[in-house]
């Protein structure tokens, strides 16, 4: 592990045990994040992504859910680690912001509160006032107006976008080496979505913090994310930088979201690619490439193998898929440029 | 907030007096004549006639209505020439049956219902969130299970039976205990407690049975809250989430259904006092049914209304406190 | 707020079962011998939550009567303490004999023992007597007692001591004399029994300074054995000795225990299950009135026999049919023996509930009972008789065709909306429809059934009724359930072409002053009446009690199907 990898992600695999049987959310997803970097990723809902962000703190229900793998933080693998060692980690070391920051702030308590109290918590020796002094600056770092009068009311009076400063303040205030944020712009105004992709770029230059970014909207990733894992029935299908996914797209169901989004921007161009179907049921994933039912170029190994992940073209991009490598880099390059 | 406190206190007087009236008219709609009901052995017409007026009921009903408002501030007089006495202000009337002024047979009964509920009340909130919190904590394990059983057990037991079962066992079979023989705590504080500790438990038990669901339900809801996962995501303590995340958000709805629980406990606990032989208001109330004592019904439900609205006040207030978001400004 | 309306509704039925459950009563023999003590507490279980009346003059209930007077009041005669029909014979109490009385029985006279006293120590006077029983002339104020006194004696427009003018007062005095120790009734009527009559509390003493009006009924003054110590409604009555009762001056009642706790508000439950265990203070208790459920464990069991009775109560249940509607006895008789009674019996509780009754006099008035002759075909087991009832019904369409189509047509049964009733009823239809009488069911609000039968207006052709005499004397049932001047005849019998006949009988019998001659008089006007069927016998109803292993001496006292309480004693 290089020095500057952060979070260390390998083998990853998440299966819930239900009453309908065992979900395999993830599977064998492994990945490096480095100190200043944002990953992004990106899938549809089930894909996966979401449990990855939250295996990183251990938030899934261990009664429920059985982790397999290793993810490495400061040197600690999250997964086997004591649980106050995993609380230390939790808001120190990594913090985490949700889709929705209404549900996520606690409606009982004061922001200031909220935000003081995962300071103090890392701090056990800070008083009271020195927790209050450092949230004030905290809010002021994420831009709300009026940080003394604001410091004391509660969630509810606050706006969308407002809130989930006030969560990047919580999740900032113990200066976390990385930043898992999960859908964090989905449930705010288009408007708003974009001040908060600034601050978090500008947050992110100040505090030097990796950041996971979680999305299923490929203009967040295009924004502000430099690498991007797009993940499918609960694993990667392929990893690459964000320009190399953009001009050459190496997995055909990338291909499709690139094709939605493209056809949503330039609509009289019609969808030539779309995603047909409906994302697979864990429960029963398709045999072979999970992907395999709803791709236009399946072929019978397609629903034989799973296909392994590889290098293809010159961008450093990874794929999953049994296609050859000049044919994904061909129908690719048109998929991105459609 | 002083402005909503004023409104409430209106509308609850508002209530009250609508709450008298229509017991009143309740009464004189039902059935049996209390005239009849209450003139003894030698019921013969004229008998009764002359029964009614004694107890005042050949009256109009909007004049002994109004008699009974008056009464509330100035006090009533009854009976002519020797015979007469009176009931000083505030007068719910005079029991003919038990030859005592209302107030003075509430003031009586009042404190053994509230010593049963308050107790009872304190038992089963303490029963119902520990075991509540211990099968939510615990969800699908055995205590869950057990805890679900005595949920489902416990809301469907009739507590008249329950009541007598422990009676038979502890009291008559076991004999760990004395007959239950109610005395003031002031009086014989070991006598006090040895009455009532029974019916502290049963009516505790039983009734706790619903906190339970309803804190384990709540706790669950609310640990699968957004909030409850930052705080976890914080690093926070599970005490900590527990306590300021998942309890608080759990004690909202159970704060409300407690404090109405609880008012309607202090407006007579009939079946716990008519089991363990308790003088209470409510063992009180429902004899004044069966003998259609008015006065003395008219008397208890007030007094159970007024515990009612008064609680439904507190509710309205310590949910503004509790939750922020219904907070009035 | 819903799960507490529900608590309600079943207090409610729980309460109202407990009250229908608790009109029995009870009498009869269970004593074992064993010499009695003094000392003690007996305890009194019960499921009331008071006693109707403390206040003597207001006092009018079996149990209540013989409780008090056993205990706190005493009157000018009263009861004697025996099992058995015995129990029914009156002996003197306050006074030195059973009075003495002119010619036609219209003056009475009692003189009062020397060395009565009320609880302060104050001697009993003839006047406290005569304040007594002017009370019960203040029916507005002295309610639920009987009014006896006022409908004999002739104190013209007397409003009671309360509202009295002196003119009025003067009117009273003058009806009830003071001589001295002697007292004198001046009665406007002939009551060749009234001896009798002043057994009833109402005619014991009260100190006219202490008389609280309706409220000397929570803290009368005691001139019997015991005063209240202490009386909380709901809760406890504790009556301890009378320091100032004299023995010497109260031959009839022994006195036995120091106090007695009535324990009220109890669940009936409870009560058996605590008679039954037999532990503790329990063993010093009474309990009268029995669950149903409870009374195979007591009376199958050789080891309750010692401290169980199982006995007549004072009431008799028959039913009045309207003699003016069903006018010919052919069709009373059809009625009578089409009935199964034994079904009825069985539906009501089977035999605890008491035995088939042969008229209207109860085996307890032991002077005045004698076993009747009945009806022709009427199956002693209870059982209907329907080829007889058959038979009748055929006479009765020659008899009176217009009246056998009326009871082909439907006749009026009125009842109390009760499940008892309810049940009760299908049994009447279902017998009655053998023999091709139809009945027409009229359930009646229990509160407002007495009301509503009594009411001229009401044309019904059948009727529920039940009686318990005020004193046992034939005088208080007879009269009062068959003659026009009764206070509970419910037969309509005026117009019947025997009446005549019936009352001339009556009169005379109300003033024969030999009480065994009036005791034959009473046997053959109850064998008058079942021949005529203006009624038809039902039960003479039973009670069952029990008491603890350490209650000494304890029965069912016939006059009031109550406990002997002023008799009975605390085991050593």
């Amino acid at each position: 592990m290089s020095p500057d990898v952060v979070l260390s992600v390998r083998n990853l695999s998440v299966v819930f045990h239900t009453s309908d049987g065992d979900v395999v959310a993830v599977n064998d997803v492994s990945f490096d994040l480095r100190s200043g970097e944002t990953l992004g990723i990106v899938g549809e809902s089930g894909s996966g992504k979401s449990v990855t962000a939250s295996s990183i703190m251990r938030l899934n229900n261990s009664n429920t859910a059985s982790t397999t793998g290793s993810i490495i933080v400061s040197g600690v693998d999250v997964l086997t680690a004591e649980e106050d060692e995993v609380r230390r980690i939790r808001g120190s070391e990594v913090a985490m912001i949700f889709q929705d920051p209404l549900s996520a702030l606690n409606p009982y308590y004061t922001v200031g509160k909220q935000i003081a109290e995962a300071y103090l918590v890392h701090h056990p020796q800070a008083s009271k006032a020195d927790a209050r002094v450092v949230t004030l600056e905290m809010l002021k770092k994420v831009g709300i107006p009026n940080p003394e009068k604001r410091i004391d009311e509660f969630p509810h009076q606050f706006s969308g976008g407002m809130r989930q400063r006030i969560v990047i303040a919580i999740a900032l205030i113990n200066n976390p080496k990385v930043l898992i944020a999960d859908e964090p712009t989905t449930a705010l105004d288009v408007t708003v979505q974009a001040q908060i992709l600034d601050l978090m770029n500008e947050l992110q230059t100040e505090f030097q913090m990796a950041i996971v970014l979680i999305t299923h909207d490929l203009g967040v990733i295009a924004e502000a994310a430099l690498d991007v894992l797009v993940m499918y029935g609960g694993r990667i299908v392929e990893r690459s930088s964000v320009e190399a996914l953009f001009s050459e797209p190496t997995h055909p169901y990338a291909w499709g979201l690139l094709g939605a989004v493209n056809s949503l921007g330039k609509s009289d161009r019609g969808a030539l690619v779309t995603i047909a179907g409906s994302p697979p049921s864990l429960i029963a994933l398709p045999t072979g490439c999970s992907f395999n039912p709803r791709c236009g170029y399946a072929m019978e190994i397609c629903t034989a193998e799973v296909p392994s992940l590889r290098e293809i073209g010159s961008q450093g991009s990874v794929s999953a898929c049994h296609l050859p490598d000049d044919q994904i880099l061909t129908i690719g390059r048109k998929a991105a440029s459609l | 907030m002083f402005m909503f406190i004023l409104r409430r206190v209106f509308f609850a007087l508002v209530l009250l007096l609508a709450v008298s009236f229509f017991t009143y008219m309740l009464f004189a709609m039902l059935p049996s004549d209390p005239a009849a009901l209450t003139c003894g052995k030698n019921c013969k017409p004229d008998v009764i006639a002359a029964n009614r007026i004694r107890l005042g009921y050949d009256k109009s009903l909007f004049e002994q209505y109004w008699l009974f408002l008056k009464g509330i501030f100035v006090g009533r007089d009854y009976g002519t020439g020797a015979a007469a006495f009176s009931c000083g202000a505030p007068s719910l009337g005079y029991s003919f049956g038990q030859h005592e002024c209302v107030t003075t047979l509430i003031t009586k009964t009042f404190p053994v219902t509230a010593y049963l509920s308050v107790g009872a009340f304190i038992l089963w909130m303490l029963i119902g969130i520990s075991s509540g919190s211990v099968a939510a904590l615990n969800k699908g394990k055995w205590q869950d299970r057990a805890a679900s059983i005595f949920t489902s057990v416990g809301v469907s037991l009739p507590t008249f039976y329950i009541g007598l079962l422990v009676l038979f066992s502890v009291v008559i079979w076991l004999r760990i205990l004395p007959f239950p023989s109610y005395e003031s705590p002031f009086v014989d504080f070991p006598t006090f407690l040895r009455t009532m500790i029974l019916p502290w438990l049963v009516l505790a038990v039983l009734s706790a049975a619903s906190y339970t669901r309803l804190t384990r339900n709540g706790m669950l809801e609310a640990m699968n809250e957004d909030f409850v996962r930052l705080g976890v995501a914080k690093g926070l303590t599970t005490k900590i989430i527990l306590r300021r995340y998942v309890m608080r958000q759990a004690l909202v709805p159970i704060v409300t259904i407690a404090g109405l629980d609880f008012a309607g406990l202090l407006g007579g606990a009939i079946i716990t006092e008519s089991v363990f032989s308790l003088p209470g208001m409510g063992k009180m109330s429902i004899r004044a049914v069966v003998e259609s004592d008015l006065p003395v019904l008219v008397g208890t439900t007030m007094v159970a209304a007024v515990f009612i609205v008064v609680a439904n006040v507190l509710v309205d207030i310590a949910y503004g406190y509790l939750d922020p978001r219904v907070r009035v400004k | 707020m819903k799960q507490r309306r529900i608590i309600a509704a079943v207090g409610f039925a729980l309460v109202a079962s407990v009250v229908a459950a608790a009109c029995g009563g009870g009498s009869g023999s269970g004593s074992e011998g064993g010499t009695p003590t003094k000392g003690g507490t007996i305890h009194i279980l019960s499921n009331g939550e008071q006693i109707a009346h403390l206040d003597p003059q207001r006092n009018y209930t079996g149990d209540d009567l013989a409780f008090v007077g056993s205990t706190m009041q005493r009157t000018l005669t009263s009861y004697k303490y025996a099992a058995g029909d015995e129990g029914s014979t009156i002996v003197p109490d306050l006074a030195t004999d059973l009075g003495t009385h002119n010619e036609d029985g219209t003056v009475w006279s009692f003189t009062l023992r020397d060395g009565g006293t009320f609880e302060d120590g104050t001697e009993i006077t003839c006047a406290d007597v005569a304040y007594g029983v002017s009370r019960t002339w203040a029916s507005d104020v002295i309610t639920d007692g009987p009014t006896y006194a006022s409908t004999y004696i002739d104190a013209g427009k007397y409003p009671g001591p309360y509202k009295a003018t002196a003119a009025e007062q003067a009117a009273f005095d003058k009806a009830v004399s003071c001589d001295g120790k002697t007292i004198t009734f001046n009665l406007s009527v002939p009551v060749a029994d009234f001896n009798y009559t002043t057994t009833l509390l109402a005619f014991s003493p009260v100190p006219k300074a202490a008389d609280t009006g309706e409220k000397y009924d929570m803290r009368p003054v005691a001139s019997g054995p015991y005063k209240i110590e202490s009386y909380t409604i709901g809760k406890s009555l504790v009556l301890v000795r009378n320091e100032n009762w004299n023995k010497d001056s109260d031959p009839v009642r022994s006195a036995n225990p120091d106090s007695f706790v009535y324990e009220f508000g109890l669940d009936e439950a409870v009560m058996d299950e605590r008679m039954i265990k037999d532990a503790g203070d329990d063993q010093l208790a009474v309990s009268a009135g029995i669950q149903p459920e409870n009374l195979p464990t007591i009376f199958d069991d050789e080891a309750f026999k010692s401290r169980r009775v199982d006995y007549y109560d004072p009431f008799v249940s028959y039913t009045n049919l309207n003699v003016k509607n069903l006018s010919c006895v052919e069709i009373r008789k059809a009625i009578y023996l089409a009935l199964d009674r034994e079904a009825l019996r069985k539906a009501g509780g089977g035999p605890y509930t008491g035995d088939f009754a042969d008229g209207f006099i109860k085996p307890a008035l032991a002077l005045d009972y004698k076993k009747s002759t009945m009806p022709d075909g009427l199956n002693a087991d209870g059982t209907a008789n329907v080829e007889a009832a058959q038979a009748a019904m055929t006479a009765a369409e020659t008899a009176c065709p217009e009246v056998a189509a009326h009871a082909k047509d439907g006749l009026a049964f009125y009842r109390p909306a009760t499940p008892v009733w309810d049940k009760a009823v299908a049994i009447w239809i279902d017998s009655l429809g053998k023999v091709g009488i139809k009945l027409k069911d009229e359930p009646v609000e229990p509160s407002v059934y007495w009301p509503t039968v009594m009411n001229p207006e009401t044309n019904y052709d059948i009727a529920r009724g039940g009686w318990a005499p005020d004193w046992a004397n034939a005088s208080t049932v007879i009269p009062e359930l068959f003659t026009t001047a009764g206070g509970f005849n419910l037969t309509r019998n005026a117009g019947d072409p025997d009446y005549a006949e019936f009352q001339t009988k009556i009169d005379a019998a109300k003033k024969e002053l030999d009480r065994a001659k009036q005791g034959v008089m009473w046997q053959e006007l109850n064998q008058y009446v079942v021949d005529r069927l203006w009624a038809l016998p039902g039960t003479f109803t039973k009670a069952q009690s029990i008491w603890g292993s350490k209650v000494g001496n304890a029965y069912q006292w016939a006059p009031f199907g109550a406990f002997n309480y002023g008799d009975l004693y605390v085991k050593s």
